[in-house]
C-alpha cells in the first residue's frame, strides 16, 4: 500500500453511524422511561424522601419491633428452604422427561420442555400474588410461588448440565443393557455432580433474595414488614429491616461460597462417598426442611382437597378467556414498551456506574458499596426511589440502575482484575500515564468479558421490569397489580400471556446470540 | 551516555539476589548483546534499563537521568520512560485491538492527553503508524485486529511500535525466542537497522550465541547475577562461552539447535548456525 496523506480509517464511518443510531433508539426509550434527572431535586421529593431517610437514624432497636422483626426473618428464611425443597422435588422428574441425557436418540420432550418455560416464564412474584388470592395473605403462596417458578429454572438447568458433558460413558452402559435411570446415575451424574450442586446452592441463594420480596405481595416475611414501614414512611423500621436484609444477604452469600469450596475437595478413601461430613449436611438438610414446614404451618395436604380444588379451579377459569379487544392490547403493548425501556435504560445507567466503580484506582473504597447496594433487591430499592422521583417508570428504571451497579460493578472489577497485566505494564514502561495504559492497554482485553455480563444483567433485568410495577414503578407490573386489585381477571390474564411472551422472547433471543457468538 | 550502573545490584523481597556489583555503560549508539544462561539476570538486568525494576544497591542512570530509585518523581519517570522502547518476549498487545491502535501506543508517552483520547475514537497520525508497519513489512495490516495476525506478525506489530515510539534507548528482551530461525534473523537485522539508522542505543538479551556475534558488536556475558566478560564479539573465544554456559549441558545455544526449534522429525536437517 502506498503512503497517502489524505488517507483515512475505513472503520470510522461505521463507528459513526453505530454512535448515530444508537442515539436514535436511545432516545425514544428515555423518553418513555420518564427520564427527568431534575425530579430528583424537586424541593417536594426532597422533603419527602429527605424526610424519610432522616428517619433512618436512629434505626428502631424497641424490643417489641425486633420481635416482629427476628419472627419475620425466621419466616423468610423457612419461606426460602421450603420453597427450594419443594422445586427440588418437582425438577428433578421434570429435568429427567426434559433432557436428552441417557438417551439412545436425542428426542426432546416438547411437553416437558414447555410446562417448563411456562414455570419460569411467570416471575415469582406473580405467581405469589396470584397465589395470596387463592390461599389469602401468608407464607404458604410465598412458599407454592418459590416453588413452581424456581422448580422450572432448576429443572431446566438440569436438563441441560445433563446434556452438556460427555455422552459416551451413559451411551457404553445403555448399550450394555442399562436402564436410563442407572446410565445416567453412573454415566452422567459423576461427569455433572458438582456442577448440579453448585448451581443448586447459588439458586438457594437467590431463593433468600426472592423471599424477602415476596412478601411485598402479602406472602410474609421481611418483605411484608419492609412493606409497612414503607406504606407508615418509618425510616428507622426501614433501617433496621435494611440491615437485616444485608446481613441475611451476606451471609448466604459466605455460607454458599464456602459450599461451593467444600466440593472441590477430593472425596475420602472410603467405600462410600458419604462421610460424617456430608451425612451431617444431609441431616441438617432434612431437619431444616421439616422445620421450614412446620413452622410455617403449611399443611400441603389441605391444599388437596376437594374444597381447595375447586376454589382454585374457580380461580383459574376466571382468567379465560383472556381480553384481547384492541383497545386492551395497545395498552399491553405500551406496557411491553415501557418494561423494555426501563430495563434499557437501568442497565445503561449501571453500566455507566459499575464501571466507575470498578475501576481499579477507586476499587477499595467502593468494594463495600457495590456490596450494599447488591445487596438490597430490585424491588426494595424501588420503593425508595418512587419515594425520591414519585411513582412511575424512572423510579424503575433506578431502581434497576441502583441494585445492577453494584452487581456489575463487582464483576466488571473482577473482568478487568482478570484481563492481562502485561500490555498496559509495557505502556506504562513507555511513559504513558495510568489512565491512558488502562484504556489502551488493560480495557481492550476485557471488553468482550464486560459486553458479556452486562447483556447478561439485561436479560435478567427485562423479566425484573416486568415486575417493579408492583410497587408503582412502571411497566407490565402495574398493569397487572391494578387489573387484578380491581379483579379484572381477563385483563390481567392477557398481561400475564405478555409477560410470558416476553420472557420466552428474551430467552429465545439470547441463546440465538450466544449460539452466533461462538 | 546512554546508561551507566555502578555496582547495580538487585535483591527481591523474598530475598533472592538477581544482580550484583554490576557495573556496565554505553555511549549513545552502541549495539550491546546480553547473553548467558537461563535464569543469569539478563532479564532483570533489562528491567532494570527499562527502569521497570529501581536498583536495591548501587546506581542506575538511565539517558542522563541522574540516579533511579522508587521515589523518583512520576512526571520526570514518565519522561524517561517516553524516551525507553522495549520489545518483550512476549508482545504486550491486546488481542482486540486494532494494529493502528497498538502502534500508535507507542507515543502515549508523548502526546498530550486529548490526542491519546482522541486517536482511540479517530487514529490521528495514520501516516505515521503506517510507515512504521511498512518498516516491519506489514503496512497492509494497518487496519486489521491483532488477534488476526500469526505469532511473528503480532512481534513485529511490538516492533513497530517501538519504531513509531522514536526511542533514544530500544530494550529487547528475548526478543525472537518465539519466531523460527529465518525470522528471528530478519527481526534482529531489523532492530540493528534501527539503532545504525537513528543513533538509538541497543541492548538485546539473547539465547542464540551465533545471533549475537554475528549481529552485535558488543557482548556481555552475564552469569549468576553478575559479569562475566564484556567483549567485542571478535574477542569472544568459544571458551569463554563454554564456560559461560557450563551449566547447561554440552553444547552452546544455537539459532539452529535450540530444542523448540526441532518439532518431533522434520526440522533435523535445518543448517546449525545461520548467519547475519
Amino acid at each position: 500500500m502506498l503512503l497517502n496523506p489524505a488517507m483515512h480509517d475505513p472503520a470510522a464511518r461505521g463507528r459513526l453511524s453505530g454512535v448515530i443510531l444508537t442515539l436514535i433508539i436511545l432516545w425514544p426509550l428515555f423518553q418513555t422511561a420518564e427520564v427527568k434527572p431534575s425530579t430528583l431535586f424537586d424541593p417536594g421529593n426532597l422533603k419527602v424522601i429527605g424526610n424519610f431517610l432522616a428517619g433512618f437514624l436512629p434505626p428502631e432497636t424497641g424490643a417489641e419491633f425486633l420481635g416482629y422483626l427476628g419472627k419475620a426473618t425466621l419466616e423468610t428464611l423457612a419461606i426460602a428452604t421450603a420453597g427450594m425443597a419443594l422445586a427440588g422435588l418437582i425438577a428433578v422428574p421434570l429435568a429427567y422427561l426434559a433432557s436428552a441425557a441417557g438417551r439412545e436418540t436425542r428426542t426432546l420432550n416438547p411437553l416437558t420442555r414447555s410446562l417448563l418455560t411456562l414455570l419460569r416464564g411467570i416471575p415469582e412474584l406473580v405467581w405469589a400474588l396470584l397465589f395470596v388470592r387463592v390461599f389469602g395473605l401468608g407464607p404458604a403462596a410465598g412458599v407454592l410461588a418459590l416453588g413452581l417458578t424456581y422448580s422450572g429454572m432448576l429443572a431446566k438447568v438440569y436438563a441441560e448440565i445433563l446434556e452438556s458433558v460427555d455422552p459416551m460413558p451413559a451411551q457404553a452402559l445403555r448399550r450394555s443393557g442399562a436402564s436410563r435411570p442407572l446410565a445416567i446415575l453412573y454415566g452422567l451424574i459423576p461427569q455433572a455432580s458438582k456442577e448440579l450442586a453448585s448451581y443448586t446452592v447459588y439458586r438457594w441463594e437467590c431463593a433468600i433474595r426472592a423471599s424477602v420480596v415476596m412478601g411485598f405481595v402479602g406472602a410474609g416475611g421481611l418483605g411484608q414488614l419492609m412493606d409497612q414501614a414503607m406504606k407508615m414512611l418509618n425510616g428507622g423500621e426501614a433501617a433496621t429491616i435494611l440491615l437485616t436484609f444485608m446481613a441475611l444477604v451476606f451471609t448466604a452469600d459466605g455460607i454458599s461460597g464456602w459450599l461451593r469450596r467444600a466440593l472441590d475437595k477430593a472425596p475420602a478413601p472410603r467405600a462410600s462417598a458419604f462421610g460424617p461430613a456430608s451425612i451431617s449436611l444431609l441431616l441438617g438438610l432434612t431437619v431444616s426442611i421439616v422445620t421450614s414446614f412446620i413452622y410455617l404451618e403449611i399443611g400441603l395436604i389441605s391444599l388437596f382437597t376437594a374444597e381447595a380444588a375447586r376454589s382454585i379451579g374457580e380461580f383459574i377459569a376466571s382468567f379465560f378467556p383472556p381480553d384481547l379487544s384492541t383497545e386492551w392490547l395497545t395498552k399491553v403493548g405500551k406496557g411491553i414498551w415501557e418494561t423494555l425501556a426501563i430495563s434499557i435504560v437501568g442497565t445503561l445507567l449501571a453500566a455507566i456506574a459499575g464501571l466507575l466503580m470498578a475501576l481499579p484506582k477507586w476499587r477499595a473504597p467502593w468494594s463495600f458499596v457495590l456490596n450494599t447496594l447488591r445487596s438490597v433487591p430490585e424491588l426494595v430499592w424501588a420503593t425508595i426511589t418512587a419515594l425520591a422521583v414519585g411513582l412511575g417508570p424512572f423510579a424503575g428504571a433506578l431502581a434497576l440502575a441502583l441494585h445492577t451497579a453494584g452487581v456489575l460493578g463487582r464483576l466488571y472489577a473482577e473482568a478487568l482484575a482478570n484481563a492481562p497485566a502485561a500490555p498496559g505494564h509495557a505502556l506504562r514502561l513507555a511513559g504513558s500515564g495510568n489512565c491512558l495504559s488502562f484504556l489502551y492497554g488493560t480495557l481492550p482485553g476485557a471488553v468482550p468479558q464486560l459486553i458479556a455480563y452486562t447483556l447478561y444483567r439485561w436479560e435478567m433485568n427485562i423479566r425484573m421490569a416486568a415486575i417493579l410495577g408492583f410497587v408503582g414503578a412502571g411497566g407490565l407490573g402495574q398493569l397487572l397489580y391494578f387489573e387484578l386489585s380491581l379483579f379484572h381477571h381477563a385483563q390481567a390474564s392477557t398481561v400475564i400471556i405478555a409477560m410470558l411472551l416476553l420472557s420466552v422472547a428474551v430467552d429465545q433471543s439470547s441463546a440465538w446470540l450466544r449460539r452466533h457468538q461462538q | 551516555m546512554s546508561f551507566s550502573l555502578d555496582g547495580v545490584g538487585l535483591t527481591h523481597a523474598n530475598g533472592f539476589t538477581a544482580l550484583s556489583g554490576i557495573v556496565l555503560r554505553a555511549d549513545q549508539g552502541e549495539r550491546i548483546a546480553l547473553i548467558g544462561p537461563s535464569g543469569a539476570g539478563k532479564t532483570t538486568l533489562i528491567s532494570v534499563l527499562g527502569t521497570a525494576l529501581a536498583p536495591t544497591a548501587g546506581s542506575a542512570s538511565i539517558l542522563n537521568s541522574g540516579p533511579i530509585s522508587t521515589s523518583t518523581a512520576t512526571g520526570a519517570m514518565q519522561g524517561l520512560r517516553a524516551r525507553i522502547g522495549t520489545v518483550h518476549q512476549a508482545p504486550p498487545i491486546p488481542g482486540r485491538q486494532r494494529v493502528v491502535t497498538a502502534v500508535l501506543a507507542g507515543k502515549l508517552g508523548q502526546w498530550p492527553a486529548w490526542k491519546s483520547l482522541i486517536s482511540l475514537i479517530y487514529p490521528l497520525d495514520l501516516p505515521g503508524a503506517q510507515a512504521a508497519l511498512a518498516g516491519v513489512d506489514l503496512a497492509d495490516k494497518l487496519f486489521a485486529r491483532c488477534d488476526q495476525l500469526s505469532g511473528g506478525q503480532l512481534q513485529r506489530v511490538g516492533i513497530a511500535r517501538v519504531l513509531y515510539q522514536q526511542a533514544k534507548l530500544i530494550l529487547a528482551d528475548e526478543p525472537v525466542s518465539a519466531l523460527d530461525p529465518a525470522l528471528a534473523l530478519a527481526t534482529i537485522r531489523l532492530l540493528v537497522g534501527e539503532s545504525e539508522q537513528r543513533g538509538a542505543t541497543l541492548v538485546a538479551s539473547l539465547h542464540a550465541v551465533d545471533l549475537a556475534l554475528s549481529c552485535f558488536p558488543r557482548i556481555v556475558g552475564i552469569k549468576t547475577g553478575g559479569i562475566a566478560f564484556d567483549l567485542p564479539a571478535n574477542e569472544v573465544s568459544e571458551n569463554l562461552l563454554r564456560e559461560l554456559y557450563a551449566s547447561e549441558g554440552q553444547e552452546l545455544p544455537m539459532l539452529g539447535n535450540e530444542p523448540r526449534f526441532i518439532p518431533p522429525v522434520a526440522d533435523q536437517s535445518l543448517p546449525r548456525a545461520l548467519c547475519c
